[in-house]
């Protein structure tokens, strides 16, 4: 602690535990914890308690108070767990008496302000604070504590309850971990005290009539099994193991689903999935007998592990794939296909009479559907998914949904007219769907999957959000699609399905629904940048209206739109003018005409996304080396820089510098300077007229006057991006070794203002801006005033400055106590305004 | 009907507004706020005590957002691109258009100042901002086939709603943050008398009786007016949009009316776009406003400009609406730095500030700041915090309840004491139960939800063709079987339910055996109890069948010798359940024996 915040502490003291003052701000109190929790973490003397007597003082006199307000008392519990947190300081509290007072059974626990839940929640965080010692463990158990903290397991507040059930799972483990003498297994092993007291009450309520404490225990359980990996845990299930397993197949306990999470989490554990214990057994038997729904999240879990007994995995893989198979047999015609599957784990008409009911038809399919996006996102799945007959159920639900399938069949007539426009189950599969594309062995579908997808795209049914998704889709498999035909030279049935996609996306870029119109544009970028390179592509989207009408949406009146129209229109030059050899149909793009277009938005467009989106897209451009020679790119950075000089958006004005680094890089690296190390070193006579080309030309484009300014931008991003740069130009003219005049700025030569400079920049990235009149003398443009200036300004100190942002003075604790401080005596009327 | 409030910390604090409601199966998340004072996870709700239920957006039907205040949407980008919520999200037309502008400020505030990268992008604003569906007020919207949500005008801000949600019969009403006095720009809050199972009301000011808001803005006015006219500079630090708005009203009509010369900057790019959502969503304002828009656009001012940097430096008297609000970074926070050491100047906040910004340092009364690099600066401008803020006070809190009439009353969003008195109140004055639950507390409350039921024509038909006529004042009792099939009830003939169940009709019987003494044959005592019987039951069908057995209605009686004694008849008495009480009563009958004389 500083001195400055050791001095100002007594008086924030003070006034916390005057009754007479108004509450403080929860902010500022929580923030105070976090200082003291800072504090002690890495300490465990007792200096913190002994050089700061306020600190116990401040809480005997909140313990004198007859009436505390919860707020301050929650705050005396944590403050005073925080500060126990070491055996040291625990027992000079204890000293004084003033744990079991607050902790004890005739402290808080006993009044009426008990009631409130901010207490309470005070009283377990203060104890789960103080939990890293055994005197504190021992103090907890002799008190009684440990009746308290498992009645608060069923405590009205979510937050008490699962800070109470955190805390015994700690208790256990800091028990058994500090205080066991004897190995696990040995034949005299028992329990320390603590922990034995845990355990007891665990098998207690285990056999308890009452279901939510059966359930809070199993969420005990699960929360250690998933925190702790050591050998005793077993040892603790072995006792638990017959009750638990009978919860299974006992109808009367409705705690499927957690009990479904213990599993998980113990077939996670290294403990039991190696051991020969009957976990896999468990989990088995859970498969087969918990509904689909219940186990769902089970069976996906476990078939995300390394290790697994292969029939688990089968089994599990079946379970999530059984509503998929129900659909397809619903769907089909008898004996057309023969389902995904051969043999169920459950009964089948479970399934079958979940899927014909309204209530959970969806919600089944949703749950099936999204466990098995998760699937297809993993690298490596240790299982064989039926690719094509999963691709076909998809299929299915997607016909169901859009009215397109009302199969004969009595089930599949009921599924399709529950699922019809369900877009829950639409986005669902649309999903899986886009995952699936990445996975080879559908593609005899695929002319049949284009089908569906067009159908969606079309159809005005279609909301916008299922319609961004069947877009997502789309471009996924019209990759793949574009892969195949490589491969079987089909490009006919390509060109048609690319034909009818920039149709649909015609009408689509037309929309009146904005989210529509910018769908549409993203889904264009993705598709160029993915599939800029083929052929039939660039002619089938040149020969469409799409080019023009994605250019129309510049002038979109929603921000949003004119982004995304910016980003597309970019990446369409890369097919037209940018190309290396110009396509036939191409030729009636102009380059200038859209340059100047987005120049345009850069610098009148009276929002910052599309502005945005044109600074990033001629970065872009840059970086590909569409800008031409080097005299036009010059022209254009600096046409460029002087536009966004005066933005006020922040992060266009960053954008800018971002160009300016690319700009940099490249040219220095076209000249051979030694900051591009793909060139050979050259010899110094050389290189030092090349570094005076690359000076000039950095200095005719305007870049420094940009960059120093932007070392006092207002926005601090700004200002360390150009600082940054800077940096960077410093290191390139002055490499290492080479001399640099470093003088004081007393001694800089006259005449070039670069001392002026210096002095406007240590104030001015910190109070102020830049003077607009210009540089007292300084030429920005001028080369050798320019090397002097990088080689004279201590860059180091500025940066330093930067990165020590405002949050320096915002956060520090120095500062907290002087708020807390002033806050005494003014009203804290302006809480209840808000943004 | 469950309701739970996620809103962090464990007491009942103010603002950042996250609730879940159960209703009838279906559970919707009301408001999705963030807590401005924290720079960590603590700015949002831990939706973990959501996700314990299984994946959100399985569990979660919709969200519903009341306004474009952070408090209550400014986790909403948060929650639906990054912790994974993919389900629809409702709020009002103007609402949707204003909230993105406001994350956007916010978001760009935050990342400039701390370079955070645990923080939501603008692509994610953007695609979350796409997921909404925006809704009319009084239009209701079928979420799905159960589901209906219906909006209704609350004040507070432009485009705030209450909301009523709608299962079956059940429902609640959730007002986020209301007005029940229109200002000058907006109108007030109402709500036809939907009687919800429950509502759940804000209570920031419940117990303040605040003084009039015109009050306040006078003062406003005349300090702007003194420092303006001793050539000082006024600097208002503001977020883009809202308070702004209404303060450039209320500068823009004064100017007018005093004809004064200093000129108002505004010095977002913002600007622009925040007051043409204003004149798109006229509607939404009050009466006057709307009125007077024909000859006049109030949102089109005459007297403020568009602020450039540069005009921070030029001498006389102007007042400047700058951004950030809380004065913590950017164009404010320069500005403040540039004016803070002239004692004619002053700064105005109109509103909220987080401890550590320098606006909550002035505020508080701190005049010496320290700025980065150790850099002391005087603040020898005035200081004034002006509350402009607009919520329900107590008696507009009454008079909602006053209009919507619901069973059950929940009050959020304010101070544990002050909503202890108002929680009395309401419950004196119109007996209903009302509710003051901790955050992460849930409160369950019953209801009595009257069930539709069809009845099946056949039914109707044979119970007129037996009865009386219909008589709509009295209710009439109907006997059937209930189906419960599908989510849906239905009365039908009990011949109909087994045809359609496909059950085969069982009869029960009562049988009895009661001894009587007689030493007559068995058919000489049958015929006793048939005389006895006949003489008894005039009303009855009274038969002797030819197998010697005796019938009255359903009732069947058989004799037999006592196997031992011969002397005892016993008579089997069976009946089945329809005529229990004449078989009772039979019973009874026979067990007094049979009168001597009938012999």
């Amino acid at each position: 602690m500083t001195r400055e915040c050791a001095l100002l502490l007594p008086g924030v003291c003070a006034a916390l535990a005057d009754p007479r003052q108004p509450g403080s701000d929860d902010t500022c109190l929580e923030k105070l914890l976090d200082w003291f929790r800072s504090m002690t973490e890495f300490d465990p003397s007792v200096s913190l308690v002994q050089d700061n007597p306020c600190l116990t003082e401040f809480i005997t006199s909140i313990l004198a108070l007859p009436e505390p307000s919860p707020s301050i008392l929650s705050f005396t519990l944590r403050l005073a767990g925080i500060l126990a947190s070491s055996e040291n300081r625990f027992q000079h509290l204890q000293q004084e008496k003033l744990l079991v007072r607050l902790f004890g059974a005739d402290g808080p626990l006993s009044s009426t302000v008990w009631e409130d839940a901010s207490v309470r929640s005070g009283w377990v965080e203060g104890v789960h604070s103080m939990m890293h010692h055994q005197p504190a463990l021992h103090f907890l158990c002799n008190s009684g504590g440990i009746d308290v903290i498992f009645a608060l397991q069923g405590d009205p507040s979510l937050f008490v309850a699962s800070s109470a059930s955190q805390l015994l799972v700690h208790m256990l483990i800091f028990s058994v971990e500090s205080e066991t003498t004897k190995p696990f297994g040995a034949k005299d092993f028992d329990w320390p005290v603590c922990a034995r007291m845990i355990i007891k009450r665990i098998e207690d309520s285990l056999q308890s009539s009452s279901a939510s404490q059966v359930e809070q225990s199993l969420k005990l359980l699960t929360s250690l099994f998933s925190s702790c990996h050591s050998r005793w845990t077993e040892v603790l299930w072995l006792g638990m193991a017959k009750q638990i397993e009978s919860f299974l197949t006992d109808e009367t306990v409705q705690a499927q689903r957690v009990l479904a999470n213990l599993l998980l989490n113990m077939a996670w554990s290294p403990v039991f999935c190696d051991s020969e214990g009957g976990l896999w057994a468990l989990v088995t038997s859970a498969l087969e007998h918990l509904t689909p729904v219940q186990v769902g999240p089970l069976a996906v879990g476990i078939l995300r592990l390394y290790k697994c007994p292969q029939d688990v995995r089968i089994q599990a893989l079946t379970v999530l794939l059984q509503p998929m198979d129900c659909i397809l047999r619903a769907a089909s015609q008898p004996l057309e296909y023969a389902g995904l599957l051969d043999e169920s784990v459950s009964d089948p008409a479970t399934v079958e009479s979940l899927l014909s009911s309204k209530s959970s038809c969806a919600s089944l399919l949703c749950q099936t559907l999204a466990h098995l996006e998760e699937l297809l996102s993993l690298v490596y799945l240790r299982v064989d998914l039926p690719y094509t007959s999963l691709l076909r159920s998809l299929m299915t639900i997607l016909q169901f949904c859009n009215g397109f399938l009302s199969p004969a069949s009595p089930l599949g007539s009921t599924i399709s007219r529950i699922l019809i426009n369900c877009f829950r189950v639409q986005s669902s599969a649309l999903d899986v769907l886009a995952a699936l594309s990445e996975r080879k062995g559908c593609d005899t579908l695929i002319g049949s999957l284009f089908d569906v997808l067009l159908a969606y795209l079309e159809s005005p049914n279609t909301t916008p959000t299922v319609l961004k998704k069947t877009f997502q889709a789309t471009s996924k498999w019209l990759v793949r699609l574009h892969e195949l035909s490589c491969s079987t030279s089909q490009w006919q049935q390509t060109e048609k399905i690319l034909a009818d996609v920039f149709l649909v996306l015609q009408k689509r870029l037309c929309s009146p629904c904005w989210e529509v119109r910018d769908s549409s544009l993203e889904f264009l970028t993705v598709l160029i940048k993915c599939l800029r390179d083929q052929d039939e592509f660039r002619q089938s989207l040149l020969s469409s209206e799409v080019p023009r009408l994605t250019e129309n949406l510049l002038e979109d009146p929603e921000s949003y739109v004119r982004a995304s129209a910016v980003t597309a229109v970019g990446h369409l030059a890369f097919i037209t003018f940018f190309a290396p050899e110009l396509p036939v149909i191409g030729n009636q793009y102009n380059k200038e005409n859209t340059v100047a277009k987005l120049q345009e938005i850069l610098s009148k467009d009276p929002e910052g996304f599309p502005r945005r989106a044109v600074i990033s897209m001629f970065t872009k451009w840059l970086r590909q080396g569409c800008t031409g020679r080097m005299e036009d790119t010059e022209r254009f950075v600096s046409r460029v820089i002087q536009t966004v000089e005066h933005d006020l958006d922040w992060e266009v004005r960053l954008g800018g510098l971002e160009l300016v680094e690319v700009f940099c890089s490249q040219t220095i690296c076209q000249l051979g300077l030694p900051g591009c190390s793909s060139v050979p070193v050259l010899s110094a006579v050389t290189s030092s007229i090349h570094q005076n080309r690359s000076l000039q030309i950095f200095c005719r484009a305007k870049l420094f006057s940009f960059l120093f300014r932007s070392l006092c931008d207002c926005d601090k991003p700004v200002g360390q991006r150009a600082c940054d740069i800077l940096f960077a130009l410093r290191g390139n003219f002055y490499p290492t070794g080479t001399p640099r005049d470093s003088q004081e700025t007393g001694e800089l030569p006259a005449g070039h203002g670069i001392a002026w400079l210096q002095r406007t920049l240590r104030q001015g990235s910190l109070a102020q801006n830049f003077p607009t009149a210009g540089g007292d003398g300084v030429d920005f443009e001028d080369p050798e005033s320019m090397m002097l200036a990088l080689g004279t300004i201590d860059l180091e100190e500025l940066h330093d400055e930067l990165n020590r942002s405002s949050d320096h003075v915002e956060k520090s604790p120095q500062s907290l106590l002087q708020d807390i401080l002033a806050t005494v005596g003014t009203i804290e009327e302006n809480e209840a305004d808000c943004y | 009907l469950i309701c739970l409030c996620l809103h962090p910390g464990a007491g009942q604090d103010v603002g950042r507004s996250c609730i879940l409601v159960s209703i009838a199966g279906k559970n919707v998340m009301l408001d999705c706020g963030m807590h401005m004072g924290y720079n960590d996870d603590r700015r949002f709700p831990d939706f973990s005590y959501i996700t314990q239920n299984g994946r959100l957006t399985d569990f979660l039907d919709c969200v519903i957002i009341s306004h474009f205040h952070l408090d209550h949407c400014g986790a909403l980008p948060y929650f639906s691109e990054m912790v994974g919520y993919d389900g629809p999200i409702y709020m009002t037309h103007p609402t949707k258009a204003i909230c993105p502008i406001l994350l956007e400020d916010y978001r760009k505030i935050t990342v400039d100042k701390k370079g955070e990268t645990n923080f939501f992008t603008s692509q994610m604003i953007k695609d979350c901002m796409k997921k909404v569906v925006a809704v009319h007020l009084h239009q209701t919207v079928q979420v799905d086939e159960e589901l209906e949500i219906k909006a209704y005008y609350a004040g507070h801000v432009l485009g705030a709603a209450m909301f009523q949600i709608k299962v079956g019969c059940e429902s609640v009403v959730y007002t986020g943050d209301y007005n029940m006095t229109p200002d000058r720009h907006l109108g007030a809050a109402w709500i036809d008398k939907c009687r919800p199972d429950l509502l759940i009301s804000e209570s920031t000011y419940a117990t303040t009786i605040r003084d009039s808001k015109r009050c306040r803005e006078r003062d406003f006015l005349k300090k702007v007016h003194e420092t303006v006219e001793r050539g000082g500079k006024v600097l208002i630090p503001v977020f883009a949009l809202g308070r702004a708005q209404e303060l450039c009203i209320l500068l823009e009509t004064f100017w007018e009316r005093m004809n004064l010369k200093a000129p108002i900057y505004f010095s977002t790019g913002l600007t622009e776009k925040a007051n043409h959502y204003y004149k798109l969503f006229i509607t939404w304002t009050n009466q006057k406003i709307r009125k007077t828009f024909v000859q006049r656009n109030m949102f089109e001012f005459k007297h403020i400009k568009a602020f450039d940097r540069a005009f921070a430096d030029n001498p006389g008297p102007m007042v400047v609406f700058a951004t950030p609000g809380m004065l913590h970074a950017g164009q404010s926070l320069q500005i403040f730095r540039k004016w803070a050491g002239n004692e004619k100047n002053m700064v105005i906040m109109p509103g909220y500030c987080v401890q550590g910004t320098v606006g909550h340092k002035i505020l508080s009364g701190q005049r010496k700041l320290e700025m980065e690099g150790r850099q002391i600066l005087e603040v020898k401008m005035q200081v004034e915090y002006m509350s402009f803020s607009a919520h329900a006070d107590a008696k507009g809190i009454m008079q909602l309840i006053r209009q919507a009439e619901p069973r059950n009353v929940l009050l959020v969003h304010g101070e544990a004491k002050k909503m202890e008195f108002l929680k009395q109140k309401i419950e004196q004055e119109f007996h209903v139960n009302c509710y003051m639950p901790a955050n992460g507390e849930t409160t369950t409350i019953f209801t009595n939800p009257s069930i539709p039921v069809d009845i099946s024509l056949g039914l109707l038909k044979r119970e007129t063709a037996i009865g009386l006529l219909p008589d709509a004042k009295k209710p009439k009792l109907m006997h059937g079987t209930l189906i419960m099939k599908d989510n849906s009830f239905r009365l039908v003939s009990p011949e109909q339910a087994l045809k359609e169940l496909g059950l085969a009709e069982h009869q029960l019987r009562f049988t009895c055996r009661v001894h009587i003494q007689d030493p007559r044959k068995e058919h000489e005592t049958v015929l006793r109890v048939y005389n006895h019987l006949k003489g008894v039951l005039k009303d009855y069908s009274v038969q002797h069948l030819p197998d010697g057995s005796i019938t009255v209605e359903s009732i069947l009686i058989q004799a037999t010798a006592h196997s031992e004694d011969q002397g005892t008849k016993v008579l089997l008495v069976s009946w089945t359940y329809q005529d229990e009480e004449l078989g009772s009563y039979l019973t009874s009958l026979l067990k007094k024996g049979l009168p001597q004389s009938t012999a």
